[in-house]
């Protein structure tokens, strides 16, 4: 099947060490006739931050946001601010390089065109 | 060692603080699971509450939300941030293979700690994080009491 599965991060990233603690960005991951999208909620991140990679089907997301302006004294602490982190290995059947990235309102958007042996395809029946 | 499970999302802590978050984890989703079953809670954004002299400042994670559908609104000393996160997963054409984001509208009133100026009150909204700042009221602001003598 065509599903992205997570990985394991130490494996796969051996040359950048990853920091200590991370944070997993919720993602929802779909696909359509035309190819899978990944959407990651990475509140905070800018595009300078964001580093997207794909090794050998291993498709890695890294991000730093930027840290938030810690004036006065802290009343409420929900969410802490931090670097995200996530590996998928993609299926071999989407083509790396045609891999389309848009950041809009904290939300990470991967776009990955099937290759056009995985389209479906409508074959049309002639009547004679 | 004990084994301690998995936190994705939270930082390093110290046992004892993290026990304490167990503890509260433990709370809530006792008070929670009455009416909801586990994890269909509905959501609402995080929020970093923080106080200086001049302001109290709201910080909110509010990813894939436009700031503008957001309706914030200050009566007395109760600050109201009303919005909905939609629910894309329903659209035709769309085999979902994982669905971990969270979605549905939301409402979370807070008392603020101090009166405030409620037509000075501005939002701002960056890459997903909502920043509300309250500056207090003129009776609020600490004042600092220079003592005279000899």
């Amino acid at each position: 099947m065509t599903k992205p599965t997570d990985v394991a991060v130490e494996k796969h990233d051996a040359a950048t060490e990853p920091p200590e603690s991370y944070f997993v960005p919720a993602t929802d991951v779909y696909e359509t006739t035309d190819g899978l999208t990944l959407v990651a909620e990475m509140p905070g991140v800018t595009p300078d931050g964001l580093r997207v990679t794909v090794d050998e089907n291993v498709l890695v997301l890294r991000a730093d946001p930027a840290p938030a302006d810690e004036a006065g004294d802290v009343l409420l602490k929900e969410f802490e601010v931090g670097p995200f982190y996530r590996a998928f290995r993609l299926p071999a059947d989407y083509d790396a390089q045609k891999i389309d990235a848009t950041l809009k309102q904290g939300l990470l958007s991967l776009r990955l065109p099937k290759s056009d042996r995985l389209k479906p395809r409508r074959i049309e029946v002639t009547v004679e | 060692m004990a084994l301690v499970p998995y936190r994705g999302r939270t930082m390093p802590t110290t046992t004892l603080s993290s026990l304490r978050d167990e503890m509260n984890d433990l709370f809530s989703r006792f008070w929670t699971s009455a009416t909801e079953p586990f994890g269909l809670a509905e959501w609402s954004p995080a929020l970093d509450i923080s106080e200086t002299d001049e302001a109290v400042l709201v910080h909110a994670e509010i990813p894939g939300i436009d700031p503008k559908a957001l309706d914030i609104s200050v009566v007395g000393d109760t600050l109201t941030i009303r919005g909905e996160k939609r629910d894309a997963t329903e659209q035709a054409g769309r085999n979902y293979h994982r669905v971990e984001r969270r979605y549905g509208s939301f409402t979370r009133s807070l008392v603020l700690p101090a009166s405030v100026e409620a037509d000075q009150v501005t939002a701002t909204a960056k890459q997903g994080v909502l920043e509300i700042r309250l500056p207090k009221s003129q009776e609020a602001r600490a004042k600092r009491i220079q003592v005279t003598g000899t």
